[in-house]
């Protein structure tokens, strides 16, 4: 069974039709990507899946429950977690703290019986950051400030893990070891990504499972290789000359 | 906002309360023999009366709507800057004898323009950009500056009170049946063609700018806009448009900077209903204001224990409308990411080591053990202890907004509503009795019965945010000083004894004592507050103030955490207000817990720094200003000592707000971050210092070859800077040892 099915969403802003009748599934223990140019309604098809943006239609299942009327810090507490693409830090709050606030309310059971600390510590290791912990996060880059956003969401050990945009800012390096530590995340804890990215080789590299979204519709969907080939995506990347106005060019 | 929601929330909420009072007032004319039946020509009177003063309000809202449109900065010196003009136009016209229009074409058309440009200029565009909190708390700053200088340009005269004349005297226009004087129909007159002039104005190539500007300075800059320009205009029409109302509303509820001021109220009332944007229906609101407000001062005479209740009508209206409008979701994308300066909040031992030093310095102090020569034993003592435990109770008070406002970001102008309700519970619980004392464990049972009043607030008000969240708490602490604090089944009538404390039976009824006992209890607080600030609570406030949606996606119910906090600050100020009353030993309770009185102790915790518990200590200074004054007379000290005292006192926390455009982040983080290094163990702060010396002493390497030539220094600090470490190397290569 599917982790997470977004079944026909549609969110209209006025005039604008942000998202039009998506559908998408992420198995569980796996890595999804959803890509598309700028506007194509990636994050908000993100904040319709974490609660922050009603959809004028659709529903969202999670884990075989409609998680639709549920408030943001509800759909959290079933173990949906996310990251921002423009950072949502807790700027003066240390790197440790930033983490803190999402572990103290776990269940001592969700935590497997470990102090809060520890988990913390334990995140801020992953992305190799346990160095910095006491830095204030409001001074960091942003580079940096975005990998504190990955160990804040990761501590709070989610069924879940929807990543806008993690990868940019970051160099080469930094983007081989994040893909290094999502794989082994996925292989050891058995969660489910949803990424949304610019960086192709991060993407082709990385994920089971593509969805291409342009103009707010699912245009393609599959493996990564079948995605690369498919003509639509290529005309939504790189465009092509509607005929109409080279018809409309050569009687003029 | 789509029309319909705003049609459905403000129509409703106007047609509701219209047809509410059509029905009382028909219901009022068919009562019984005894009562006068209201004739139709009394409600078409008072409907007029009621549309002239409907427009002196829109007077105010449109200026408010203009220039919040056009910079985004709520002016809350609206009101002042009209109170300025109006008396302004006195000195003109009745202290001089200047013809009228002479004097209100000065006015209006010269000064009023000035006082305009010069916040703009001087105050105003500094704060693009600035967090919202100080935006507003620098105008709040502004406002109560410009109040000060009014009350102190023109003190109030109880022997010949200044009354400016309404226009044309007491004349009637004649209007068949209905009596209107000549002053209000000008006024209507005067509204309509305001209403005509913006139109026009805001269809203009200035005014589509104006609104260009508000949603991207920079962007509209570069499609030609001058946003200079824009924002100077639109502060000039916001001060003209005061100087109007002013002139125009003195004659009618008279010349006193704080009635003038209260306006507001109404004024933010009618904004609100225009969602602070529309001017069609910032005019709706003002006119069904007016309107609203002479029916019920015209057709229901409130009995017996109510007879105050009028006053309650606009903190009503303001509190339903800012309710009733549509409100935003959690947003995403609002941080805007300034760098600051690495902060260290103080550690639990290091605070009560700060509570420790105070307690032993006001020992030593009030035992006249140390006395500098000023601390004479005698009758000065006791007026000292008085200010000093007056001024401890308000640093108490001040103090519940470092979790509340510092911390969680909710902006809260309503301490003392809180701290009135607790001195209400110490008066009706305790004082009432013949009981000479009361054990101090009743202050922890007054914080637990004060704290539902907040959870309450912040339960109505939990859906609103930033501005609105902030108005809401100026329309609550309205409520509270207007309806319930003035009504004669609190006992806050008149002069109230409040009974003082005792620890485990030891009576503490001397003023020193009391003394102690607040300071003492100021420690514990500082040190509860330190170790808040380290739990899991105090992140999670702050957690919320930085990102309520990110909080909200780690599994924080944003409402619940905002109902724990208001909670939390409502028990403190609650607990603050008892022993205000206790430190004052009567209170005339009606005019102590009032938003006049809210006002400096927010801007003075905010010149403070909000987030930082020590900052109530600034609370305290207009305390410590008097006491000084008054010994310095008494001492026979020179006239104008006292005078530059008197002038720092009544300006400080006006101008102290207005300096905030500078120093955003309060005194109590400068002055730690200038001064930790002093400290014996705060070896990182040495270093800090050290690392931001020597950084200061390097060449900024973006000037060299601009404005700066190459020398060989400069070429070895930038291979330093780029990582270079081999020091002889580079020595070598630059022929520099």
């Amino acid at each position: 069974m599917a982790l997470l099915e977004v079944d026909r969403v549609s969110v209209r802003f006025g005039g604008l039709l942000a998202v039009s009748s998506a559908s998408l599934t992420v198995e569980a223990g796996t890595i999804t990507g959803l890509i598309g140019p700028n506007g194509a309604g990636k994050t908000t098809l993100f904040n319709v899946v974490t609660g922050l943006q009603p959809p004028t239609n659709g529903d969202i299942i999670f884990n075989g429950r409609n998680i639709s009327r549920l408030g943001v810090h509800q759909r959290s507490r079933l173990g949906i977690a996310r990251t921002f693409q423009k950072l949502e830090a807790f700027n003066s709050l240390s790197a440790r703290d930033n983490v803190l606030v999402g572990v103290e309310r776990l269940s001592r059971s969700r935590r497997s019986n470990r102090s809060v600390h520890t988990v913390a510590d334990e995140a801020l290791a992953h992305v190799g950051l346990s160095e910095l912990s006491h830095i204030t996060v409001g001074t960091m880059p942003t580079a940096t400030a975005r990998l504190v956003e990955l160990a804040r969401a990761i501590a709070t050990e989610p069924k879940l893990l929807l990543l806008d945009e993690a990868s940019s800012g970051l160099n080469d390096d930094e983007t081989g070891q994040i893909s290094e530590l999502l794989k082994r995340l996925v292989a050891e804890s058995g969660v489910s990504v949803l990424l949304v990215e610019h960086d192709m080789n991060f993407v082709m590299g990385l994920c089971s499972k593509l969805y291409v979204l342009d103009l707010g519709q699912v245009i393609a969907s599959g493996s990564p290789e079948h995605v690369r080939a498919d003509h639509a995506v290529q005309s939504a990347y790189l465009g092509t000359t509607p005929p109409s106005t080279a018809d409309q060019a050569v009687t003029a | 906002m789509n029309l319909v929601q705003r049609l459905r929330s403000t129509l409703g909420l106007s047609v509701g309360l219209f047809v509410a009072l059509g029905v009382f007032v028909v219901y009022k004319g068919r009562q019984a023999p005894g009562v006068p039946a209201i004739t139709a020509d009394q409600v078409a009177t008072a409907l007029f009366i009621g549309l002239a003063i409907g427009a002196l309000y829109a007077l105010y809202a449109t200026g408010i709507v203009v220039v919040y449109t056009t910079t985004g900065i709520f002016n809350f010196a609206q009101a002042a800057v009209a109170a300025f003009c109006a008396f302004l136009y006195w000195q003109f016209r009745v202290g001089w004898h200047w013809p009228a229009p002479f004097a209100l074409c000065i006015v209006v058309l010269v000064i009023a323009p000035l006082i305009g440009l010069l916040l703009d200029r001087l105050i105003m565009r500094k704060l693009e950009g600035a967090p919202f909190v100080v935006q507003l708390l620098v105008t709040v700053g502004v406002m109560y500056f410009m109040l000060i200088a009014t009350g102190q340009i023109w003190p109030p005269d109880a022997s010949t009170p200044r009354r400016l004349p309404a226009f044309y005297g007491t004349k009637n226009v004649d209007l068949g049946p209905i009596n209107l004087t000549y002053h209000r129909a000008i006024v209507l007159g005067v509204a309509v063609l305001v209403a005509i002039a913006l139109r026009i104005l805001f269809r203009s190539r200035l005014g589509v700018a104006m609104r260009a500007v508000v949603d991207n300075r920079s962007l509209a800059a570069l499609t030609g806009a001058k946003p200079d320009v824009v924002s100077a205009a639109a502060w000039s029409i916001g001060s003209v448009l005061a100087a109007i109302a002013g002139i125009m509303i003195a004659p009618e509820i008279g010349l006193d900077p704080a009635n003038l001021n209260s306006v507001l109220v109404v004024a933010f009332a009618a904004a609100v209903i225009g969602q602070l944007k529309s001017l069609p229906w910032a005019l709706a609101g003002a006119l069904f204001l007016g309107v609203s407000r002479q029916f019920l001062v015209t057709f229901l005479k409130f009995g017996g224990d109510w007879t105050f209740a009028r006053d309650g009508v606009a903190p009503v209206v303001l509190l339903l409308a800012v309710l009733a409008l549509p409100q935003s979701r959690l947003e995403v994308g609002r941080i805007t990411r300034n760098l600051k300066p690495i902060e260290r909040t103080s550690k639990v031992w290091e605070s009560a080591l700060g509570g420790v030093v105070l307690f032993v310095l006001f020992l030593t102090l009030s035992g006249g053990w140390l006395h500098f020569g000023l601390w004479d034993p005698g009758s000065w003592n006791q007026i000292a202890l008085n200010r000093a435990n007056e001024a401890l109770a308000v640093a108490f008070i001040g103090m519940s907004l470092v979790p509340l406002t510092g911390w969680a970001g909710q902006l809260n102008f309503a301490p003392l509503a809180f701290a009135g309700w607790g001195a209400f519970l110490h008066l009706r619980f305790v004082s009432n009795g013949d009981r000479e004392t009361v054990s101090v464990w009743w202050l922890l049972l007054i914080g637990v019965l004060s704290a539902p009043l907040g959870a309450a607030v912040a339960m109505v008000a939990s859906r609103l945010r930033g501005l609105y969240l902030a108005l809401a708490s100026i329309a609550f602490t309205e409520l509270m000083a207007r309806l319930f604090f003035p009504h004669p089944s609190t006992g806050f009538r008149g002069f109230n004894t409040f009974v003082p404390f005792d620890v485990f039976g030891w009576g503490l009824v001397t003023r020193r004592q009391l003394m102690m006992l607040l300071v003492a209890i100021l420690g514990l607080a500082m040190v509860a507050l330190t170790i808040l600030r380290e739990s899991r609570y105090g992140r999670r406030w702050i957690a919320l103030n930085n990102s309520e949606a990110a909080a909200a996606t780690l599994g924080i119910g944003v409402a619940s955490t905002k109902v724990i906090v208001y909670a939390v600050s409502a028990a403190m100020a609650g607990v603050g207000g008892a022993l205000y009353g206790t430190a004052f030993g009567t209170v005339d309770a009606t005019r102590t817990f009032t938003l006049e009185l809210s006002i400096p102790i927010v801007l003075l915790m905010a010149i403070g720094g909000m987030a930082y518990p020590v900052a109530a200590l600034f609370t305290t200074f207009q305390f410590i200003f008097r006491a000084l004054e008054e010994r310095l007379e008494q001492a026979g000290a020179p006239g104008w000592i006292v005078k530059i005292l008197e002038f720092l006192r009544v300006f400080g926390p006006g101008l102290g707000a207005i300096g905030m455009v500078v120093n955003q982040r309060g005194a109590a983080f400068e002055t730690g971050r200038q001064n930790a290094r002093y400290l014996p163990w705060r070896r990182d702060a040495k270093e800090e210092f050290a690392a931001t010396k020597a950084k200061a002493r390097e060449p900024d390497i973006g000037q060299l070859g601009l404005s700066a030539p190459f020398t060989p220094t400069d070429l070895v600090a930038i291979e330093r800077r780029l990582g270079v470490t081999d020091e002889l190397a580079i020595g070598v290569r630059h022929g520099v040892a």
